[in-house]
């Protein structure tokens, strides 16, 4: 039986669906079999970051109304082999599906995969109660700002009297000379707030913007800092322990990982 | 969510199995086995007094009974006609009283108490009426809304009401007050803007129409 992990936020343009894009290639990229399924029906944008828009023939809602069978629906990536995509419909909104459907569906996938990682729309309400239905395990993105992680902590609070209990977090898009200079709030304030474990930080990196452009996930680009967050998280997920990266340091942490792979700041 | 249709509970009488009331006897032989069969040692041996909660037809119990004696190796000591009292009936009776006698009145209050181990969230409102207890945070957009006083065993960034009914003798205690308001009776105030970092922990009271917040250990 596969787990199945639903990548929330509350908030939109937090991350959640560059969250799945990267977690789901990382964990192809160990061996894993993955599906990503995009949650997000109406709002479909799983399919662009991954850049596989122009192979969906059958959609999320196609299979929950029986339209065709799973199998079909399932986009294999152009890349890893052991990674396929759900995709969700874009002509239909979120009442489209229902709880207990999608409890089925992520059910049946479990059989077939490793993990199955959801995207979950923003907001709290039909399509967030649709992702985490089927779901066992939740990750809470939220970025460095105040309102962003007051909805993070609505999310906990509704993911736990759902029953998803200890959610986990990962705080997207820091800026660490901004903390640095108190400008944006710091990942221990963050963390005193939520009060759930830390999975990863992920630096705020211009390179995450020409890959989605791209349609090829950051995870697979080795000189990329935001990729290099994402290696770490998969590795956790795993079960690993990865320290944290050191974020604090005087040295800066870009000079430091950039040091790490032997690259130069400019790069 | 079968989980938990059974619990052990463990009293000054002894070992009580406390069954929940809409479980069906099959989920909740399964259950004791689920519980049991992972610490078989553990339980080998021991004296139930009874169970508790759903009731039992003699027959059930019966089974029951055999089930934990034959399989785990446990007794059951009572029968199915004396299942009737109540756990929690704890009386302090008369003690209780003396320790109230020999202290000043006006800083003794007794009541009902909501008792939360957890953090409360945004989005989450407690309304009790009584006494309310947290144990943990209680984070922006969450509330607390209670006929009596509230105590925070933590960080108070949320709002809180106390003595929702017009009580204003009610008060607000908390480790580390950074409210974003604070009601007592229909009296409402905010946090000044500029929050000075207090780490003391303080207390919020009425004190001649206002709300007044202090530090309630002298130093």
């Amino acid at each position: 039986m596969g787990e199945v992990i639903v990548v929330t936020s509350g908030k939109g343009g937090v991350g959640k669906t560059t969250t799945a894009a990267n977690m789901g290639t990382g964990l192809a990229l160990k061996g894993k079999s993955v599906v990503l399924v995009d949650a997000d029906i109406g709002l479909r944008n799983l399919d662009v970051v991954m850049g596989l828009e122009n192979r969906i023939v059958y959609d999320l809602v196609d299979v929950v109304e029986g339209v065709c069978r799973l199998r079909q629906a399932l986009i294999k990536d152009k890349r890893y082999p052991n990674l396929y995509l759900l995709p969700a419909a874009q002509t239909k909104d979120k009442n489209a599906v229902n709880p207990e459907q999608m409890q089925k569906l992520t059910g049946d996938l479990t059989e077939e995969f490793d993990y199955v990682i959801l995207d979950c729309p923003a907001g709290i309400e039909q399509g967030f109660k649709n992702a985490i239905a089927g779901a066992n395990k939740a990750i809470v993105v939220t970025t460095p700002e105040v309102s962003a992680v007051r909805d993070a902590d609505r999310i906990i609070g509704l993911l736990e009297s759902s029953g998803l209990r200890n959610p986990m977090l990962i705080i997207n898009r820091i800026k660490m000379e901004m903390v640095k200079r108190g400008d944006m709030m710091n990942i221990d304030d963050m963390i005193d707030i939520l009060a759930i474990d830390l999975l990863g930080v992920v630096p705020d990196d211009d390179l995450i913007v020409v890959s989605t452009n791209k349609g090829e996930p950051v995870i697979a680009l080795e000189q990329s800092l935001a990729g290099q967050a994402y290696r770490n998280i998969v590795r956790r997920l795993t079960g690993e322990d990865v320290p944290f990266m050191n974020l604090q340091s005087e040295d800066g942490f870009f000079a430091k990982v950039a040091k790490l792979f032997g690259l130069n700041k400019k790069r | 969510m079968t989980e938990n249709a059974v619990i052990f509970k463990g009293t000054k009488e002894g070992l009580f199995v406390i069954l929940k009331e809409e479980m069906d006897l099959d989920t909740i032989k399964s259950n004791l086995g689920k519980k049991i069969k992972p610490s078989k040692r553990f339980f080998e041996g021991a004296k139930i007094v009874n169970f508790k909660g759903k009731n039992l037809t003699q027959e059930e119990f019966d089974e029951l009974k055999e089930v934990m004696e034959q399989e785990y190796g446990m007794t059951v000591i009572g029968s199915n006609n004396d299942r009737n009292f109540d756990i929690k009936d704890v009386h302090y009776g008369r003690k209780q009283s003396e320790i109230i006698e020999q202290l000043p009145s006006e800083n003794v209050h007794t009541g009902e108490a909501l008792i939360i181990r957890a953090t409360i969230r945004s989005g989450q409102l407690i309304q009790y009426d009584g006494d309310v207890i947290v144990i943990g945070d209680v984070n922006p957009g969450a509330h607390i809304k209670a006929t009596g006083s509230v105590i925070i065993m933590g960080n108070v960034r949320g709002i809180i009401q106390a003595g929702a009914n017009g009580d204003y003798s009610a008060f607000i205690v908390a480790h580390k007050m950074q409210p974003a308001q604070l009601r007592i009776g229909d009296i409402i105030t905010r946090s000044p803007d500029r929050l000075g970092d207090m780490d003391n922990p303080e207390i919020a009271m009425v004190n001649q129409g206002m709300i007044v917040v202090e530090p309630y250990l002298k130093k």
